[in-house]
């Protein structure tokens, strides 16, 4: 069956956008391409998949054909790809599977959502859509409530304070520091951090990820194009995908996340390497305690250890096995919803061709992975990248 | 004054053909109701208390008390004008936040009780705008939408508990997979007790944009994932007008309380309090 490359990727700089959506797309999509430095038009893109949830209500039917009318994408078949913060992970997953069906040679996933020009109370409104409506919300529940409930259970199950998710956010600030694309490129100290603003107790501010603009986008090609169009393709090994209980209260452990774990396996396996082989890992830290969870349920540190991984920076850049996101994660980098699945993407791109050019390059990266979480783990999918195929 | 005994939150005194039931908060020596309680809420309880001793077949209410949410929470079923026969109890409302279930032509006469909380007349003037506010037909979605037809087809689940019983235990709330299969799913209503596995209270910032308007004066709402005592697990908001004990392990009951109001009706479900043992 045919290999799958990443052959260009490209993002606009995630935080308060000054552009509309048009726009945002338009200049993720021209840094994609132009990141491709061999033989390419955008005429070669037989398909192209975009995950948004369409924030705000502005553009929510037919998302993808106005994105794509402007980005020199006319004519092809395109398609909106939704599953809450997830969508562009899966978004990738399709285009992925649109190369391997032998449908398709070239295909674009990519992501977009515009956050932060709606009034405060509609913005409260949209950051809650995709929980379980009819009884979480009911329940007072947005997503940091959702995720703090999640974390108190933790404390409560293992070795673990509210410490180990305040070195989680002084890492991937620090991280965020160095990376000219996030939303908040400023270090946090420890003092700071733990002594953030209570938004959702035992969550503070510096739990949270902000809410950002942002658009990225990411071409995929098969093997018998790819080479013609880089030498330097990054390899997509395996992907994995799967769902989980939408409510919270209706799955048996809110400590863990069955989707991630059952994703992970099915990339692993398909990529042939498990988590002692992952360079860099770009995980969906929504909130601080979704990154411990992560690294356990990703197999970097064991069941119930994560608070201890992020207590010991195993995770902080070139310090352990397996750095963990180096872009600055969502907290840092940012989370346009829609968009930070392949914005996952493009960072692994830049990692494993070795073109960071700052002290967050993972030092002689060879393989990657990226895990995108939709909700409170409703949704999620893995992708494992390797600099051979 | 009688020594009151307390009800899912409410003074309650239960005689052999009369419930007497009211609000323990008062305001410059009237009786209010608590910041998320109303008739509706208080014959419910009533209702219940009933229950415990013996059938209800019918009940009418008076203008103002929502009868189609008090039978979603009892099973017991609303007398309307149509039927023949006369309703077996009647709600009946006084001025002040004390009601009455009567058996029907039954001789009322209203008991003192002696708990009197005094709320701040400033909070409970500000929370009774907040409540006309959010009841204004005008006040549509910004809020997670569930609109009547939706709260009408899960009202058993959520405001009496109603699960299904599954080989390896009670599912609640209900899950549709048997009209999948074309199966048929027995029915049962769990306790309304269980135990704290997790809690958070959210700040008035972070706060669902549906609790937007009281969150402020309530300081922020507080959430608990409760593992009922009959297996499943559920997401309530806290009362509004308690301080819950928020451990691990903690006992709470669920109580009918209001949860929100948009485009002119309110969305009733169960809170949980504190108890105690």
């Amino acid at each position: 069956m045919v290999d799958v490359a990443v052959v260009g990727a490209g993002q606009t700089k995630y935080g308060n956008h000054p552009s509309g959506l048009k726009a945002m797309w338009a200049e993720a999509a021209s840094k994609a391409f132009s990141s491709i430095d061999g033989d390419f038009k955008p005429e070669m893109i037989d398909e192209a998949f975009i995950g948004t949830i369409a924030f705000g209500g502005a553009q929510l039917g037919n998302t993808a054909a106005l994105l794509t009318e402007h980005s020199g994408m006319d004519g092809i078949a395109v398609r909106r790809v939704e599953n809450a913060c997830a969508s562009s992970g899966f978004a990738l997953r399709d285009a992925w599977m649109a190369i391997k069906s032998g449908q398709a040679d070239v295909v674009v996933a990519g992501g977009i959502e515009k956050m932060n020009d709606l009034t405060p109370e509609r913005k409260r409104y949209w950051l809650g859509v995709s929980g379980d409506t009819e009884w979480e919300r009911l329940a007072g529940l947005t997503f940091p409530g959702t995720y703090a409930l999640m974390a108190r259970r933790y404390f409560h199950e293992h070795d673990s304070t509210h410490d180990d998710l305040v070195h989680v956010s002084v890492k991937n600030h620090h991280h965020g520091s160095m990376n000219p694309q996030a939303h908040i490129q400023k270090e946090v100290s420890f003092e700071k951090a733990a002594g953030g603003f209570m938004v959702a107790d035992p969550l503070t501010l510096y739990d949270c990820c902000p809410t950002s603009d942002g658009a990225s986008c990411v071409v995929l090609a098969a093997d018998h194009v790819a080479r013609r169009m880089t030498d330097t393709p990054v390899w997509i090994r395996g992907s994995g995908a799967a769902s989980d209980r939408l409510a919270l209260h209706d799955r048996p452990s809110i400590t863990q996340l069955k989707a991630t774990q059952t994703a992970s396996t099915k990339a692993y396996a398909m990529a042939g390497l498990d988590a002692t082989q992952i360079d860099l890992a770009e995980v969906h830290d929504c909130f601080t305690i979704a990154e411990v969870i992560a690294t356990e349920d990703l197999g970097f540190a064991p069941r119930g250890a994560g608070g201890q991984f992020a207590r010991e920076q195993q995770g902080s850049v070139n310090q352990g096995n397996t750095t963990i996101n180096a872009s600055g994660g969502l907290k840092s980098k940012g989370h346009p919803l829609g968009a930070t699945g392949t914005g996952q993407v493009v960072e692994v791109f830049k990692q494993l061709r070795h073109e960071v050019g700052t002290s967050r390059q993972v030092r002689d990266a060879e393989t990657a992975l990226t895990h995108n979480v939709g909700g409170s783990g409703a949704t999620c999918a893995v992708h494992v990248f390797g600099r051979e195929r | 004054m009688m020594p009151a005994m307390v009800w899912m939150g409410y003074l309650i005194d239960a005689l052999d053909d009369f419930t007497v039931i009211q609000s323990p908060f008062t305001m410059e020596g009237i009786r209010v109701f608590g910041a998320d309680s109303d008739a509706t809420t208080l014959a419910v309880a009533a209702v219940l208390h009933r229950l415990q001793r013996e059938t209800i077949n019918s009940i009418s209410v008076p203008e103002g008390v929502d009868g189609l949410s008090i039978a979603l929470a009892t099973g017991v079923a609303m007398h309307t004008e149509e039927m023949e026969d006369e309703a077996e109890w009647d709600v009946l409302m006084s001025e002040e936040a004390t009601l009455v279930l009567a058996r029907h032509g039954a001789d009322v006469h209203l008991t003192a009780m002696d708990v009197e909380i005094e709320v701040d007349a400033g909070f409970y003037h500000a929370m009774e705008r907040a409540w006309d506010q959010e009841l204004s037909v005008t006040h549509v979605s910004q809020g997670a939408y569930v609109s009547r037809a939706q709260y009408e087809e899960a009202g058993t689940s959520r405001l009496s508990l109603t699960g299904q019983l599954a080989e390896d235990g009670p599912v609640w709330p209900p899950r549709f997979n048997h009209l999948v299969d074309s199966t048929s799913v027995p029915e049962r209503t769990l306790q309304r007790t269980g135990t704290i596995q997790t809690w958070t209270t959210l700040s008035a910032a972070g706060a669902p944009s549906e609790f937007s308007l009281r969150a402020p004066l309530l300081g922020g709402i507080s959430t608990v994932l409760l593992r009922l005592d009959d297996g499943p697990n559920g997401v309530f908001l806290t009362v509004d007008d308690e301080d819950p004990v928020f451990a691990m392990d903690s006992r709470m009951e669920l109580v009918f309380r209001r949860l929100y109001a948009q485009e002119g009706f309110i969305r009733y479900g169960l809170k949980a309090r504190s108890v105690s043992g």
